[in-house]
Formats: structure tokens, sequence, C-alpha cells
């Protein structure tokens, strides 16, 4: 497989029930790209994105992301989630926590829980390392409970300054404006460092004010070089944001190319009807 | 009336009130404790994604056990508990603990089918969001969706730890004193019911607006928690 390539998506099939949403969906996408997906509702954009982290587990198919094929059932999925965010059409706060504690949630406890894991398993080989020649090695434990909060809160802090919401830290999702908790959500899914963010209609539930300040976060995370995948309605940002704009149709990609190429001068009937409808 | 206050305080009826008293709410609140433990583990293996053959076992068993806790009244529970099971298998316990072991064992199922309308009342997207930042289901549900559902619930589990509160008046049925047991010692005494049974009833009534109160107090600070 090409080591240039994050994620490489093979034949994937997705059926509900009956009906075929995805019907051989395949992709190579290079490290850095920014795609932009496209098309009339029902077509199964949202569905292939969401087959991605396997939200949706694939009818069919092999996803391989860094080589891996997540739509193997043996692959422990949650590890290559920490790498893949996703930004929800509806946000997704979590209500019970406060937007700082959105932000550090995952870190902290996934970080915890592997510590905990390596804690177990050093145990196990200190006592099998007592019958053995060779000594097994220990896994090192760098860091204390104390200072990973210590980080992922500084961390959150950093990333909640960026977009201007500081002095939001300690307050809960509800009070928070549409924009405000989609800008959260975006941040949350960096504060895990991910190599790709999967986006899901990120404006689509928004007020049409609050839609430019979400489209310029995302802007801002894509000149940083983030790999990312956006479903989007709204067809100027993707002509400005993505090198690549996918159009989809009846589950399949029926068309691809540079924003150029698709706006400018599309050759599928289908693309041209639906560019037609909404431009 | 002057009869049943003079054994009720100076021959020492109280004593056996308070601790029937006692016995009443050791037997609601441990069996209100377990029941919420235990009926969240049953709700969660209820709602479980259902691919792999363990949960789908486990869901069986689930539904064995709440079919069998509801569909038979808790004196039949207790006295099967007290005089059948117990001595099959050659244990002596105290009633008090049968008691706690059968009430929680009774109110996890209800808890279990109050905490999995509570769990699926919580939106979708809470659970999905917490899975796509690789959180694996169980500490999703911990962390997330279980502390909403709660607070969804709260007006029915005060629901249930009242009921549980007034169920306990049957425990006399394996020989524990509570506090229905307790009055009614005092009135075999005196061969006067009235008072006492009145007087019992009252204290019951205390008890269940007491919880009442303390339910809608709970239920305005975690409201308020979210309102900051």
């Amino acid at each position: 497989m090409n080591d240039n390539n994050i994620l490489s998506v093979r034949g994937l099939k997705k059926s509900f029930g009956k009906l075929e949403v995805l019907k051989g969906v395949d992709i190579d996408i290079k490290k850095g790209e920014k795609i932009a997906i496209i098309g009339p509702s029902g077509c199964g954009k949202s569905t292939f994105l969401r087959c991605i982290n396997c939200m949706e587990d694939p009818s069919g198919g092999s996803i391989f992301f860094n080589d891996v094929d997540l739509a193997d059932q043996r692959v422990d999925i949650n590890i290559h989630r920490e790498q893949i965010g996703m930004v929800f059409q509806q946000f997704n706060l979590f209500n019970n926590k406060t937007i700082i504690e959105n932000i550090m949630l995952a870190p902290v406890s996934l970080t915890l829980k592997k510590i905990k894991k390596a804690k177990r398993k050093n145990f196990f080989t200190k006592v099998g390392n007592i019958f053995r020649k060779n000594k097994k090695e220990l896994i090192k434990i760098t860091q204390t409970k104390a200072e990973i909060v210590e980080n992922a809160r500084a961390n959150a802090e950093k990333l909640l300054k960026r977009i201007g919401l500081e002095d939001k830290a300690d307050v809960y999702p509800s009070t928070l404006s549409g924009g405000q908790k989609q800008r959260v959500a975006i941040v949350r899914a960096l504060a895990m460092n991910p190599q790709v963010i999967l986006f899901d209609e990120p404006t689509s539930a928004l007020d049409p004010e609050m839609v430019g300040e979400v489209l310029d976060l995302i802007k801002e995370v894509a000149n940083e070089g983030m790999t990312m995948l956006i479903v989007t309605h709204e067809m100027g940002f993707a002509r400005e944001v993505a090198n690549r704009v996918l159009f989809m149709d009846s589950g399949i990609i029926a068309e691809q190319g540079t924003p150029a190429e698709i706006f400018d001068n599309p050759q599928n009937p289908r693309t041209i009807q639906f560019l037609k409808a909404v431009l | 009336m002057e009869l049943f206050f003079e054994h009720f305080i100076t021959k020492g009826g109280y004593k056996v009130a308070l601790e029937g008293l006692l016995a009443t709410a050791e037997i609601a609140v441990f069996g209100l404790i377990i029941g919420i433990l235990l009926g969240t583990v049953i709700a969660i293996v209820r709602v479980m994604p259902k691919y792999k053959v363990l949960p789908r076992v486990l869901d069986v068993i689930c539904n064995i056990y709440v079919a069998l806790f509801r569909g038979t009244p808790m004196v039949v529970q207790l006295l099967v508990g007290y005089y059948v099971l117990l001595p099959a298998i050659g244990l002596r316990l105290d009633g008090v603990v049968v008691a706690v072991i059968i009430f929680g064992l009774n109110s996890a199922a209800y808890v279990s089918e109050m905490m999995r309308s509570g769990i699926q009342s919580v939106d979708i997207g809470q659970l999905e969001a917490a899975r796509a930042l690789g959180m694996p289901y169980a500490m999703a549900m911990m962390k997330i969706v279980i502390p909403q559902s709660i607070k969804n619930i709260l007006p029915t589990l005060g629901n249930e730890f009242i009921v549980l509160v007034k169920d306990t008046s049957i425990v006399s049925f394996i020989a524990v004193v509570d506090i229905t047991k307790a009055f009614r010692q005092i009135g075999d005494a005196t061969y006067e019911y009235v008072i006492p049974y009145l007087f019992l009833a009252l204290v019951y009534l205390v008890l269940v607006a007491g919880i009442a109160a303390l339910v809608k107090l709970m239920e305005r600070r975690l409201k308020k928690s979210e309102r900051q």
C-alpha cells in the first residue's frame, strides 16, 4: 500500500435492512488532504463518513487507516477512533459536563485507562520475572495522575483561548449558542490530537449568522495541515477549503476532482443537475 | 389514648418503635441501593448492542430475572427466600439481611425497567460523541449516558423508594420487627388497636412526605447545576 495514503477505502458497502445505502465506495486519501463530500440528501454521504470510524458498521469492503483495516471485527476500533476526530451536525457536547470537562474528559480518562492497563501488565510481568532467566522489560509509566489531569487542563485552556471562549470554561453546554457549541465540539476533537477529522454537516444545524464563525475555525484547522473529510451543503466553503470534491449519488462516488473541475466544469449529468439546483 | 401513651412512653414502647423504624429504614435504603446498582447493570445489558453471543445470553438471563421478580408478590419472595432457599442451602441469616437482599433483588427488576427507559431517553448523539472520541462502550455509558439518565428518572426512582418504604410493612412475615410490627406489639399489649394503628399510619405519612421533599430538592439541585 502507498505510504502517502492515510485512508484507503475499498469497495465499502453499507445496508440498513434491505436498503443498500453505500454500493461500493473506493477512495484513497493522502495526508493533509481536505475532501469535501457533496450530493443530494439520501445519497449516502453521511453514512459514508460514519462508516470511516465505524460509527456504522460497514456491511462489506475495507477501510484502511494507516494500513489497518478498521472494518475487520478483530481490530480494536477504540484505539483508532482516538486518531479519527468527529464533529457532528448536532454538536453532541456532553450535557452533564462543563465545557472544559467536555474537552478534557476523553484525553484524561483514556490515558488513565492505558496506565491502569500498563500497571496490571507490569504486575504480571514482575510475577513472571521471578521465574524467568531473561527478565522481561516493564512498561515505563512516566506520568502521574495529577500530571495527566494538569496537562489536559492546560491543553484544554489553550484550546478554549484559541476560540475565545476561555470565560465559558466552567459553564454547561446548555448556556452556549449553537456556534459556540460547535466550536467547542471542534476543539474537543482537536484535544485528542487526531490524524484525521470527519465533519458531518457541521453547519447544518446552525442559525445563519453563526455559520461563519464555525467555518472560519474549520478553515484555520485546515490551514494547519489537518487531514479532513467534510460533508457539507456550503458550496462556497467547499470550493474555498477543499482540494478535492467528491460528488456522491445513490451510494457511489459519481464524480470527483478539484473544486474547479467539479464546480466549473462538471461532467456527470447528475452533478450538473445537482449543482444547478443548489448554486 | 392514655393507655397507648403510657405504654408507648413510660413502658418503653418507643424503644421498640424506634428499633422498628431503624429496621424499616435499613431495609428500604439498602434495598434501594442494591436495586439501583443491580438494576443499572441489568438495564445496560438490555440496551447493549447484540451482535455477539455473550450479550444475547446475558439478555435472556436478565429477561428471566425481571419476569420472575415482577411476576411474584414480594411476600412470596420473602417467604421462599427465608423458609425455602436458605434452609435448602443450610444457611442461617438474620431476617433483616434476608429482607434487604430480597428487597434489593425485587427492586432491581423494577429499577432496571426505569433505567432502561432513562437510558433510551438520552440522545443517542451523546453516546456517539463519546465513542467517536475512542471511549469504550462501558466507559461512555458510565461517564456520559448513565449520569444523564439517572437525572431523567430521579422522580420515578423517588417513587420506587416510597414504594419500598411502604412495602417493608410485610417483613414481619419473616420475623423481622419493623415499625408496623412494633406498633402491633403495642396494640397486642394493651388490647387497644385504634390509636397505635392511626399513629402508625401517621409515621408512614411523615416518612413518605420527607422522602418526597428530599427528591424534589435533589431534582432542583440537579437542574440548577446545568443552568449556571
